[in-house]
């Protein structure tokens, strides 16, 4: 059972990520509105958005994954509320100086900061430094995160059971059985800890060239393949984070049994940890001195890492919804949608990582068309499912059924949400190129689709302000409360 | 049937084994240098020039104007038509605003100036500013100054040689070297360079660069596994590491 202090750095962490999450909105609404025309502002600007906007996204929807798988652990073992605190004064602090370094600094090498370009410096002479420093306090921040939560998994159960490898065959009667939650945060956490490393190891390089006055050079296809282990890595590993809590919670606000771990959950969650580390193989398509063959892993591993897990997931979503009466609440709506909009932007994922149509696609607006999708309409949903269902739990109220208002609200996000990502899709579609501030005139309906997706998004920002009230107002409560209230587990 | 089998053998022992008969032949490698790097940003020998115009030194025209300067021979049978016809097209085609000369210089000791204005009227070049045909006296230290090595062959009369551009910015300096015939963006790029605009590049494995990916051997054309790629298995070695250690240790609570 969680403490009143970690529902008090829970809350901290769910407030701070949506105040986060509103401003980067915002920011991503101006670059669109810039490539339609509707503003002017300059492409140092734009860059500068670009990649705080890129850097803040990928970090807060990680970091609410890791806050909310860290929060239900607490349900099965024992947690550490220091090392939650920690991880959440450096995520502040590398934040602040990102944000600085994007702002003040000037630096906008794009949230995938590929080498050589922190060295090209077009921008303040301290950026390039501070850069390195603000992802080096996150990462430090997280991987003492990270091994903490595997330690504390590990505490209880032995390394086979945290991977469900005793379910691995067709009996039911096991001595342990592993709960799918802690089976999919074990194997989503394990990525996020390799790709931690990852950083780590490509921070080691950067540090290396930028002291070495020029005696140390890196390696432009080992950087490449470093950046890219981290950030596909990363990014997919929060999703499964999401996923993780959806298992976790969803049969239990819509007032179903809890989800069994079956042979085929263990199989397919575990072929995702392995798959899901070769796939990023597939963000060098374009770079012809890698391999034909480490093309063709980053192909089928992408194929490989997404089909198990979306298979095992639908089939138990789908047998858990079919045929039986659900408490439809504002929570489990938002799982739901959230799992639709994975599942369309892994569609598009998977589309994009077949090497004859990375082809045509490969820096088109396709490539940020499908990782919004399973973000904005995906990751964001999953997280949103915790943060009301947490916020129910901290101010002692019951999730019940949608409320018209929560269905208007819901309304515009979806159309909001998926208006948006249309826009990206069909550009992508049309070969309209992808990081560019504005657009030449030959693409004569880049900027007219620039501008309808910053609209769709800014209903969708609408939406998301409309929820984040409730939400936020609930999270206080546990700031004054000093007794823990009677709905908590 | 075994006449056959004779005749058969002993034309391929001889076919296979001729090169045993001469010298070793020479491998590209010897007798051509193909490296664009070599030589680039260091400063040009100063060597004197015999024009129509009257004699020089390199530097006189340096000064004026960044140079284009391509080597040829008058008597040449290969590639120098080819490469000169293509450089003039190019050039007429990219209608370039930026100030350069084009620098035609010999490097057969046979050739006169004559010889050289024959071969600027052959392109009806004689009376265009830009181009300038010379001569040299110190052919031997301008092709030690960029690394150009022709080779005479006796067999053919001719000189066995590659297609060679010369960027030299104002400084005398050679900002950039394009081997071979090469099409209009290598040259854009090549008088871009010497007018000292920024030209976009892309760092090349250096000696500096331990952990590389892959090697590449010229030799043989094939990439090999290298260092690198080590480097990429660690996170997942540290990781594996870490869990067997941390999975050793016996859990309380089963």
């Amino acid at each position: 059972m969680p403490t009143l202090s970690f529902k008090r750095i829970t809350s901290a962490w769910i407030i701070t990520i949506l105040v986060l999450f509103v401003l980067a909105i915002s920011f991503g609404i101006t670059m669109r509105f810039n490539q339609g025309r509707d503003i002017d502002i300059s492409p140092v600007t734009f860059y500068s958005l670009m990649t705080v906007h890129g850097l803040t996204m990928i970090g807060i929807w990680a970091v609410a994954g890791m806050a909310a798988v860290n929060y239900l652990l607490a349900r099965y073992v024992k947690v550490s509320t220091s090392l939650n605190v920690f991880a959440f004064v450096l995520t502040v602090v590398g934040v602040v100086i990102l944000w600085v370094v994007g702002f003040i600094g000037k630096f906008h090498a794009g949230w995938t900061f590929l080498y050589p370009l922190p060295f090209r410096v077009a921008w303040e002479e301290w950026a390039t430094l501070w850069f390195l420093i603000g992802l080096t306090v996150l990462g430090v921040g997280w991987l003492v995160w990270s091994v903490g939560m595997i330690m504390q998994i590990l505490k209880k159960y032995t390394l086979g059971q945290s991977f469900a490898w005793q379910h691995f065959t067709k009996k039911h009667d096991v001595a342990v059985e592993t709960p799918p939650f802690i089976l999919i945060t074990m194997v989503s956490i394990i990525g996020i800890l390799i790709s931690l490393i990852t950083a780590v190891i490509l921070l080691v390089l950067f540090y290396a060239e930028y002291f070495s006055n020029g005696t140390f050079t890196n390696d432009p296809l080992l950087m490449k393949n470093l950046t890219y282990f981290f950030g596909h890595t990363i990014a997919n590993e929060a999703l499964y984070l999401g996923l993780a809590t959806l298992y976790e919670l969803l049969p239990e606000v819509s007032g179903r049994p809890k989800f069994k771990t079956t042979w085929y959950v263990a199989v397919g969650w575990n072929c995702t940890m392995v798959f899901v580390l070769t796939a990023f193989f597939h963000h060098l398509y374009m770079d012809f001195v890698q391999p034909y063959g480490f093309q063709l892993v980053g192909q089928f591993a992408s194929y490989f890492a997404s089909i198990p897990s979306a298979a095992v997931t639908i089939v138990s979503v789908i047998v858990l919804i079919y045929g039986n009466k659900i408490k439809w609440s504002l929570t489990n709506i938002l799982f739901f949608l959230g799992l639709v909009g994975w599942i369309i932007g892994g569609v598009g994922a998977l589309i994009d990582a077949t090497i004859s149509n990375n082809i045509i696609l490969h820096n088109t607006l396709w490539v940020p068309a499908h990782f919004h999708t399973y973000n904005v309409m995906g990751n964001v949903l999953f997280s949103l499912a915790f943060f009301v269902w947490a916020a129910n739990q901290f101010a002692g109220t019951d999730s019940k059924n949608i409320s018209k208002a929560q269905l208007v609200k819901l309304s515009i996000l979806v159309i909001g949400g998926f208006g948006f990502v249309l826009m990206f899709y069909i550009a992508g579609a049309y070969s309209v190129p992808r990081r560019y501030a504005l657009y030449p005139e030959e693409f004569t309906s880049a900027a007219i689709l620039a501008s309808a997706g910053a609209w769709f998004a800014l209903a969708y920002l609408i939406a998301i302000l409309l929820l984040l009230g409730n939400i936020v107002s609930k999270c206080l409560k546990v700031f004054s409360s000093s007794q823990p209230s009677p709905l908590s587990h | 049937m075994f006449k056959s089998i004779f005749f058969f053998t002993t034309l391929t022992s001889l076919t296979l084994s001729t090169p045993l008969f001469g010298q070793t032949l020479p491998t590209a490698g010897d007798i051509y240098n193909f490296s664009e790097e070599s030589k680039v940003y260091t400063k040009m020998i100063d060597i004197p020039l015999n024009t129509m115009e009257g004699n020089f030194h390199l530097s006189d025209l340096y000064a004026q104007k960044p140079i284009i300067m391509a080597l040829v021979f008058t008597r040449c049978t290969g590639i120098c038509s080819p490469f000169l016809l293509q450089l003039h097209d190019h050039l007429r085609s990219l209608d370039n605003k930026r100030k350069f000369s084009v620098l035609v210089v010999s490097f057969d000791p046979k050739d006169s100036l004559s010889e050289m204005q024959s071969l600027a009227a052959r392109f009806q070049l004689q009376n265009n500013k830009q181009w300038i045909f010379a001569t040299t006296p110190q052919i031997d230290s301008l092709k030690t100054a960029i690394d150009f090595y022709p080779t005479w062959d006796s067999t053919t009369a001719q000189f066995d040689h590659e297609a060679l551009l010369v960027g030299i910015n104002e400084n005398g300096y050679i900002g950039k070297k394009l081997l071979g015939m090469r099409d209009e963006r290598a040259l854009l790029s090549l008088i871009k360079e010497i007018n000292n605009e920024f030209v976009f590049s892309y760092p090349l494995p250096a000696k500096n660069t331990i952990f590389s990916c892959f090697t590449y051997d010229p030799a043989t054309g094939k990439k090999k596994p290298s260092l690198g790629l080590l480097i990429l298995l660690l996170p997942a070695i540290i990781t594996l590491s870490l869990l067997l250690w941390l999975g050793s240790r016996k859990p309380k609570l089963n």
